[in-house]
């Protein structure tokens, strides 16, 4: 059965069972993988998965039903009104999105990517071991490829009809050395198009294990810290996104309630929320509930502008979805999320301007953060001194800590590295007075 | 008809159940049905893997995994891997639900959740989420050597969360209960006292201080150190990470890595959240002890791994139909003689720590860091001033070596643990430990 068929199936299903409204979800996924381990490719993978999603709304009250089994669509659309009934009214449940215009998006869709065959997978995988071969002395413990199409289609009763198509390829490679002492790094990278360096990814994870060998101790300090673009995502992820989020916001479980307008940054920092980015992980033309994405500035020189919306928290402070609803899978109902999340800054030669200062890889444990207060302390991982404008000794081991929203206001300089770390794009950032132990 | 040296197949078939409440309010009620197929192919030492959802056609799935396979070991061969091979699973001492959440309406499930979240609504607490869980599947699994295996399973648990704020700091208490058992788990556990708890917890942390960091003295609570048995040292001796080179147990087979006091088990067939009577590769589950009196006794196995290191598979696990990789199931450190206070005493000066907001472990480096949920400082033997925001962290052998105490009072704790981008059901436990010392950060 075609899929606009088979959804307008669900959506008369749940409407017949006295659904008011109803929404149908649909997804399919087509990924192809490669996975790597101690030094060979271990085996690959073909996934199809598949699975739509149902929302019925009876008397402003909100059911959700699922299922990958296609033929028990209407069984799905029957336990979603149920589900509803059994919820007290909604004040805040205004409606369903309504059709809107699309914006146009480029750069998500790359043929290339849809007609891999097996055998290219095989050797983008087996130019990550001999980039991480180039190095003596290391051995890949883990990695992966994977290249992906796939599918996403909106219908709902309110005339929302959008179907949407992209590519995904990604390479991951974790390596350890060899000998006395042992040190571990990663590298990865993702992208919409065929336009990965394979040989890159595993060539700069060795690199990195490989010159955190012999970590010497320090002494517990304040200093000034520079975080790649994986510590510093993975902090911005666990510790800041969670406060601008208008669900936690509405709850009271933000830090930043009541606060637009007031400068929380250092005034050369912008954040934006970008879901037409040319080329993004996050891009798209809708969002997952069929909200036409859009550029959303939420931090510019360094004044707090707007929290993300899906269009249940939208219609709760009566404003206009900033197209955040987000959809982990076909079983999941949709909430907020971010779309791109662009950290802009100036970019420098920012460790040739630090005297000194240590220069943070990664970091292990940001998932620990506290996501209100935006406190945090984690392990440091391929972390170095900086001495006079150079990279100096790796660091054995390190803690650092300190608070989200504190370090934004300490922001003192950015790289011209800008990296897409998943959907989170930014440089490296440098923290002035971080609290390090050692 | 399939040209491979060796192939199977899970194929899982359920519903599952979830209320989510969420600042008071009920947030979600979904159903999810869900059916599909995980399998494997192995052509000398490559693998090939599909998997299908909802209604596919097993064959050919079986033929494309193979395709896969076959492909691979031509265009990359290498070592022929081994599959050791098992006798016939024995489904016994499946536990039995007493009340299946099926049975129960979602309207009671509803009322029950909206009255957990009314209990933990105190003076203060600004906002309360909760979630029940419940989910009834049947698995069933087959191999090219015969084996083959079926049961069904029945899970449910809730969760409760709880923030408190105060002039413009929050702090969060949480509480949580999971099993393999239906809805009698809510005989079993107090939920509406939990909730409490948990609101509780919240409230006494808006008073605590920040800890300061340093190299201290350290009693672990059960559930804390729980978490460190299985994060730390239970990850560390998943066998497909030692023979990846990332675990630093490797090659410790027979060689004291901690005090004689710790013994560390992995128990699948304990009726806790980890439990399952064969593992996702048909092979019977049975207790593994990890470290006995200090020693390192034994990795945790997959048919593959068993084959190439030699040892006992039955550790093999996968969510849903994923690959299956080697998982812990229900691991603890066992209990000991010490009495609490025995090691308050015997402390003097230090720090309590009390339950985890997680954490992470590098097994390759043998390092971690957790986040406590509270702690209190110990002065002359007695708990005095409450810490928010304190972590433990440093390196495992150390810690391990580090033990001093070993309480005489395990307890439990359920959740699920990541690993390859896979969620299991697991538990994890311990009596209070301990240790003489440990690197301890504040915030």
């Amino acid at each position: 059965m075609d899929m606009y068929e088979l959804a307008r199936k669900g959506l008369k299903a749940a409407t017949d069972r006295g659904a008011d409204e109803a929404e149908i979800f649909i997804m399919e996924d087509h990924k192809t993988s490669v996975d790597i381990r101690k030094d060979e490719i271990e085996g690959a993978k073909e996934n199809i998965s598949q699975g739509l999603g149902i929302r019925a709304i009876v008397n402003g009250a909100v059911g959700f039903a699922s299922t990958n089994i296609i033929s028990r669509i209407e069984d799905a659309a029957k336990s979603a009104v149920s589900s509803a009934r059994v919820r007290d009214s909604d004040p805040d449940w205004k409606s369903l999105p309504s059709n809107g215009e699309y914006p146009r998006v480029s750069g998500i869709r790359d043929p290339e990517l849809e007609q891999m065959e097996l055998d290219d997978c095989i050797s983008c995988t087996v130019k990550m071991l001999e980039g991480a071969k180039s190095i003596r002395g290391i051995v890949v413990t883990s990695g992966s490829f994977s290249r992906g199409f796939g599918k996403r289609m909106v219908m709902n009763t309110n005339g929302v009809e959008i179907e949407e198509r992209s590519t995904g390829i990604s390479g991951f490679t974790d390596v350890i050395t060899t000998g006395g002492s042992a040190s571990t790094a990663y590298d990865f990278a993702i992208s919409r198009t065929n336009d990965i360096d394979f040989l890159n990814i595993g060539k700069n994870a060795a690199d990195l294990a490989d010159s955190s060998k012999n970590g010497v101790s320090i002494e517990p300090q304040k200093t000034n810290v520079i975080l790649h673009p994986f510590a510093f995502s993975d902090l911005i992820g666990n510790a800041f996104m969670p406060s601008i989020d208008a669900d936690n916001v509405q709850k009271g479980r933000s830090n930043l309630i009541g606060r637009i307008g007031e400068s929380i940054a250092t005034e050369k920092v912008s954040i934006i929320d970008d879901g037409l980015l040319e080329g993004g992980i996050e891009t798209g033309q809708a969002d997952d509930e069929g909200v036409p994405s859009q550029r959303t500035t939420v931090i510019e020189n360094g004044v707090f502008q707007s929290y993300l919306y899906d269009s249940y928290t939208a219609g709760k402070d009566g404003v206009k979805s900033t197209g955040n609803a987000s959809r982990g899978s076909y079983f999941s109902t949709p909430s907020v999320g971010p779309r791109n999340f662009i950290v802009d800054h100036t970019g420098t030669d920012i460790i040739a301007k630090t005297d000194t200062g240590i220069l943070v890889n990664s970091v292990i444990g940001a998932h620990t953060a506290n996501s209100i207060s935006g406190d945090f302390s984690v392990e440091a991982r391929n972390a170095f001194m900086i001495k006079d404008g150079k990279i100096d000794k790796p660091i054995k081991s390190l803690m650092i800590s300190g608070n989200i929203f504190d370090m934004l206001t300490k922001m003192n300089g950015a790289g011209k590295d800008v990296r897409k770390v998943g959907g989170i794009v930014t440089p490296s950032v440098s923290i002035e007075g971080m609290n390090v132990v050692g | 008809m399939f040209e491979v040296d060796f192939f199977d197949s899970k194929i899982i078939e359920g519903t599952t159940t979830s209320i989510i409440l969420d600042n008071g309010n009920i947030k979600e009620v979904s159903v999810n049905y869900t059916k599909g197929a995980g399998i494997r192919a192995l052509s000398g030492g490559s693998w090939g893997m599909t998997s299908a959802d909802g209604d596919f056609d097993l064959n050919k799935a079986i033929r494309a995994a193979t395709e896969l396979a076959r492909g691979m070991n031509e265009r990359s061969s290498k070592e022929k891997v081994e599959m050791m091979d098992i006798v016939k699973p024995v489904v016994r001492n499946l536990p039995k639900v007493k009340i299946d959440p099926r049975d129960i309406s979602l309207e009671e499930k509803v009322s029950q959740l909206n009255e957990i979240g009314k209990r933990a609504k105190l003076d203060n607490i600004s906002s309360v989420s909760a979630v029940y869980n419940e989910s009834t599947y049947k698995m069933m699994y087959s191999d090219s050597t015969g084996i083959e295996g079926e049961y069904d399973i029945t899970r449910t648990g809730f969760a409760i969360s709880a923030v408190a704020s105060k002039n413009g700091m929050y702090q969060a208490g949480r509480e949580s209960r999971f099993g393999v058992t239906g809805y009698e788990l809510f005989e079993k556990y107090d939920a509406f006292a939990l909730a409490e708890s948990a609101a509780k917890t919240a409230l006494e942390l808006l008073e605590a201080k920040p800890a300061k960091g340093g190299n201290m003295p350290v009693i672990l609570d059960p559930e804390l150190a729980g978490v460190f048995a299985h994060e730390a040292v239970g990850h560390a001796s998943e066998a497909d990470l030692v023979l990846e080179g990332s675990s630093i147990l490797e090659n410790r087979i027979g060689q004291e890595i901690a005090s004689p006091l710790i013994n560390v088990i992995d128990d699948p067939t304990l009726h806790e959240y980890g439990y399952y009577p064969f593992d996702d590769e048909g092979a019977q589950s049975e207790e593994t002890v990890v470290i006995k009196d200090g020693v390192l006794n034994s990795y945790l196995h997959s048919r593959e791994t068993a084959a190439k290191l030699g040892g006992r598979p039955g550790h093999s696990r996968a969510q849903g139909h994923s690959r299956p990789i080697v998982r812990m199931s229900n691991t603890y450190i066992d209990s000991g003689k010490s009495k609490f206070e025995e090691m308050l005493e015997e402390i003097g000066d230090g720090v309590y720590l009390i339950g985890s907001r997680g954490g992470q472990v590098n097994t390759g480096e043998g390092v971690f860091q957790f986040n406590a949920e509270k702690g209190y400082l110990i002065e002359n033997g007695e708990l005095k001033t409450l810490l928010r925001d304190v972590s433990l962290s440093g390196k495992i052998l150390e810690i391990l070596n580090n033990v001093k105490m070993v309480g005489n009072d395990l307890s439990m704790n359920s959740g699920r643990c990541g690993k390859g981008g896979q969620l299991v059901p697991v538990t994890d436990g311990s009596p209070h430990l301990l240790v003489s010392e440990a690197m301890v950060g504040g915030a």
